[in-house]
């Protein structure tokens, strides 16, 4: 199997979970709507991602009860559905820095000595 | 909720409601209320995104937006499959119940029955590997026929009534068997590991 191919079928699964854990670092900032929340992760990461695949996370997101949505059409004047992360997303978010913590700084190591 | 975006031109206006009947195509699934939440969804983003775009003209610019978001079916059928199994299980709807039990089992219920056939074959290809060499030292472990030449038994020691088979390559063909088989099951065991990753 050439890297290629092996980095497209773990690209989809790493980007997936990391995908979860920037949104709610994102909503824990403050709340936020699905354009922003795609425009900040393209602007701050190199992850290459259609902007309408976030939105079956949000729903799993808001499913889990780790946030919750509310229309707003103020300030702009145009529809924006805000996602505001509940206590519970807070503490998944807290166990999810802690997993990134420790598993980030051990990978980093390895990345360095390899 | 229903909102109306400023589109200016005609040419945007067509790519616009081109765009707005397949979400109402492929939404049509789902309850009205949901329908219309996730339409307006993104509809919205689609317009900011749009509207935040450089390219020269609306028309380029909405549908270097649409383009953005992705294949449709790419986040909308997920969406819509989540949803209407979240809906009808927490209905108490039975037959949506079956389905989702079905779905978290299905996959123990295949791994329990690739790791049977799997273990199987390995076990079968490993005693036929020993019996193999073991054929080198005692030539009646082997494959055993009933005197008919119907039933087929492998046996370690002399088997009364019963011929046994190609006693003279038994051990050439055992090695060379297991090991092949040996080899395929973990060639293919590979594959499955590798296809139910993706």
């Amino acid at each position: 199997m050439l890297p290629d191919q092996i980095i497209d079928r773990w690209l989809p699964q790493f980007r997936k979970g990391l995908l979860e854990f920037i949104i709610l670092l994102k909503l824990k900032q403050d709340m936020s709507y699905g354009y922003e929340i795609a425009s900040e992760i393209k602007n701050l990461t190199s992850i290459e991602v259609a902007e309408g695949t976030l939105y079956p996370l949000l729903n799993r997101l808001k499913r889990d009860g780790l946030v919750t949505t509310e229309w707003k059409t103020e300030d702009v004047g145009t529809p924006r559905k805000y996602y505001q992360i509940t206590e519970a997303g807070i503490e998944t978010l807290d166990k999810m820095k802690l997993i990134w913590t420790n598993t980030h700084s051990s990978v980093l190591k390895m990345v360095m000595q390899s | 909720m229903t909102f109306q975006f400023s589109i200016k031109s005609d040419i945007s206006k067509k790519i616009w409601s081109g765009f707005e009947r397949e979400l109402n195509h492929k939404l049509k699934p789902l309850p009205e209320s949901e329908r219309d939440d996730i339409k307006m969804e993104i509809l919205s983003h689609l317009y900011e995104s749009a509207s935040n775009d450089k390219a020269d003209s609306e028309e380029n610019r909405i549908i270097n937006a649409i383009d953005r978001l992705g294949e449709p079916d790419l986040y909308l059928t997920p969406l819509i499959s989540d949803i209407l199994q979240a809906q009808n299980v927490a209905k108490g709807h039975p037959k949506a119940i079956a389905k989702s039990l079905l779905k978290t089992t299905q996959q123990s219920i295949l791994h329990l029955a690739l790791t049977a056939i799997f273990g199987f074959g390995y076990v079968i290809s490993i005693i036929i590997f020993i019996m193999g060499i073991m054929h080198i030292f005692n030539p009646n472990v082997g494959v055993w026929l009933n005197d008919s030449g119907g039933l087929l038994s492998l046996s370690f020691s002399f088997q009364p009534n019963a011929v046994q088979w190609m006693p003279e390559k038994f051990s050439f063909i055992a090695i060379s068997l297991s090991s092949l088989s040996y080899w395929l099951l973990s060639k293919l065991l590979y594959a499955l590991l590798l296809s139910s990753k993706k």
